[in-house]
């Protein structure tokens, strides 16, 4: 479906770079891309019937909430960079970071040695048909959780070109939490690289951390569960091993998790520091010190019936440099970049939340406009 | 106040829908179960094209029936295709919302045409 409304969205004054934004990677497009082995598997997975997001052996899901008629803007997708450049265009967006669709589930397949396959198909597959093209694509190098040394040398690879601009960690069903020791190579060559490191969950059902929420019947009250908590129980075990201290030019985005959650991760560690910091000895300043400094990204951007309140959220964690625009499309709960524009933040504070801030976070020069 | 021709009335069966243009913005003239219903083409959640969207039903219940759900207002629930937003054709407001609603516009049967007052 394309993006169409009866106003159209010209930004002439600002640029909108949005860090999410998700590409179609299905396992026919891999299928070129992968290990030998697993070519074939590929080919034979492309074959077998498929529902939205979820692929046997490829894209795990659990879909088990009821299915209404009509309700099927779910399957809305973008198969090639001209029709991500088109629907980009058509949302006044400059710049798009992009993200993976199936892939989102990667962290929770069992097999080590296919996961870390599937992670360098798709890596290759995004250098050579996606961000090539010079058009405001950039990559992000997805890191397989199951395989930290050959993440690493992926982010080092990748990470040497220009069009690859941050690391995409997995984060649902991420097992162990993104704070485990085993992750550490991950870690250094982002540093090195000084490429940020990106938490992205997704609506998966599985045995991790957050795990139980089988016991909801519905999205509408898991999912909130599946990103907000997946990012927040993350972002502790990495505060927990103190990965922004050992690495303090290390930039950490936490994304599709709006920014109202943010205020009280800063406040309720700090407390528990206050009776416990000899068990974090690790850290040289309070939990809030480093979550001040980490990222945010806005889709899904609350929607208060006070619109003011969300000035106030944001006043609350200092977050005017630390926000960065995403509109998460083409899924079916993307937020148009008005959503933000048209909250009352200053002027200022707009212009560094809908591109200002990526630009400087990810290195990316400011487009030049034609005319 | 303008009036604007949306076509002879029997050319829009019951669940069909045309459009007319006004001044940048577009209006939707819905047949919900043979009266005539216009409403501005724009989600009042994030401006999305609402009257584009799929026209269905719904799943409700409440105290009044016992807590039973019912598949309710058949042919009368319209889905923005952005975000799914339901509005109740018939009323242009959004079904159990906090109040918001699709603009409506007057819409009159004269000698067989349709006129939409804007």
């Amino acid at each position: 479906m394309a993006v169409t409304a009866d106003r159209p969205t010209t930004r002439d004054d600002m640029v909108i770079v949005d860090v999410d934004v998700h590409v179609n990677d299905t396992p026919e497009a891999l299928a070129p891309y992968v290990d030998p082995p697993y070519r074939r598997v590929l080919e034979h997975i492309s074959t077998l019937p498929r529902r939205y997001l979820d692929i046997p052996g490829y894209a795990l899901r659990l879909a088990i909430d009821l299915p209404l008629p009509d309700r099927g803007a779910g399957a809305r997708s973008v198969h090639t960079p001209q029709q991500m450049r088109e629907d980009l265009d058509a949302l006044a967006v400059d710049i798009g970071i992009l993200f993976p669709d199936h892939l989102l589930t990667m962290a929770a397949l069992p097999d080590d040695v296919y996961a870390a396959a599937l992670g360098r198909a798709y890596n290759a597959w995004l250098a050579e048909e996606w961000v090539s093209r010079g058009d405001g694509l950039y990559g992000a190098v997805v890191a397989a959780p199951q395989d930290p040394e050959d993440a690493a040398r992926e982010i080092r690879r990748y990470g040497a070109l220009d069009e690859f601009v941050g690391v995409y960690l997995p984060t649902a069903g991420v097992n162990p939490l993104w704070g485990a020791r085993r992750y550490t190579p991950i870690f250094e060559a982002a540093a090195e690289m000084g490429l940020p490191v990106m938490l992205h969950s997704v609506g998966l059902i599985h045995a991790a951390f957050p795990f139980n929420v089988e016991q909801f019947r519905t999205i509408l009250f898991r999912h909130p569960i599946q990103h907000e908590f997946a990012l927040m129980a993350n972002m502790f075990s990495m505060l927990e091993s103190a990965i922004p201290a050992r690495f303090p030019d290390l930039r950490i985005v936490f994304t599709e998790g709006g920014i109202s959650w943010v205020p009280f991760t800063m406040w309720r560690l700090d407390k528990e520091y206050h009776e416990y910091r000899s068990l974090a000895p690790l850290l040289e300043h309070p939990p809030s010190h480093y979550i001040r400094k980490f990222y945010f990204s806005t889709q899904p951007i609350e929607e208060p019936e006070r619109p003011q309140d969300l000035v106030t959220m944001l006043d609350m964690f200092d977050g005017a440099d630390q926000v960065l625009f995403a509109s998460d499309w083409p899924h079916h709960d993307f937020d148009h970049p008005r959503q933000v524009l048209n909250m009352p933040f200053s002027a200022d504070t707009k212009r560094k939340i809908m591109g200002e801030n990526a630009l400087a976070l990810f290195g990316i020069d400011a487009p030049v406009r034609a005319g | 106040m303008a009036r604007i021709s949306a076509g002879p009335a029997d050319a829009l069966a019951p669940g069909e829908r045309t459009f007319v243009k006004h001044r940048n913005f577009e209006i939707g003239v819905f047949n919900v179960n043979g009266e005539f219903r216009a409403y501005r083409n724009r989600c009042p959640h994030q401006l999305g094209p609402a009257c584009e969207g799929a026209i269905s039903g719904t799943l409700m219940g409440s105290a009044d029936t016992d807590w039973q759900l019912e598949w309710v207002l058949d042919g009368r629930v319209l889905l923005c295709p952005w975000h799914q937003v339901e509005f109740d054709l018939d009323t242009g407001e959004r079904i159990r919302g906090l109040g918001e609603r699709l603009r409506a516009y007057t819409v009159e049967v004269d000698d067989g045409e349709l006129y939409v007052h804007v």
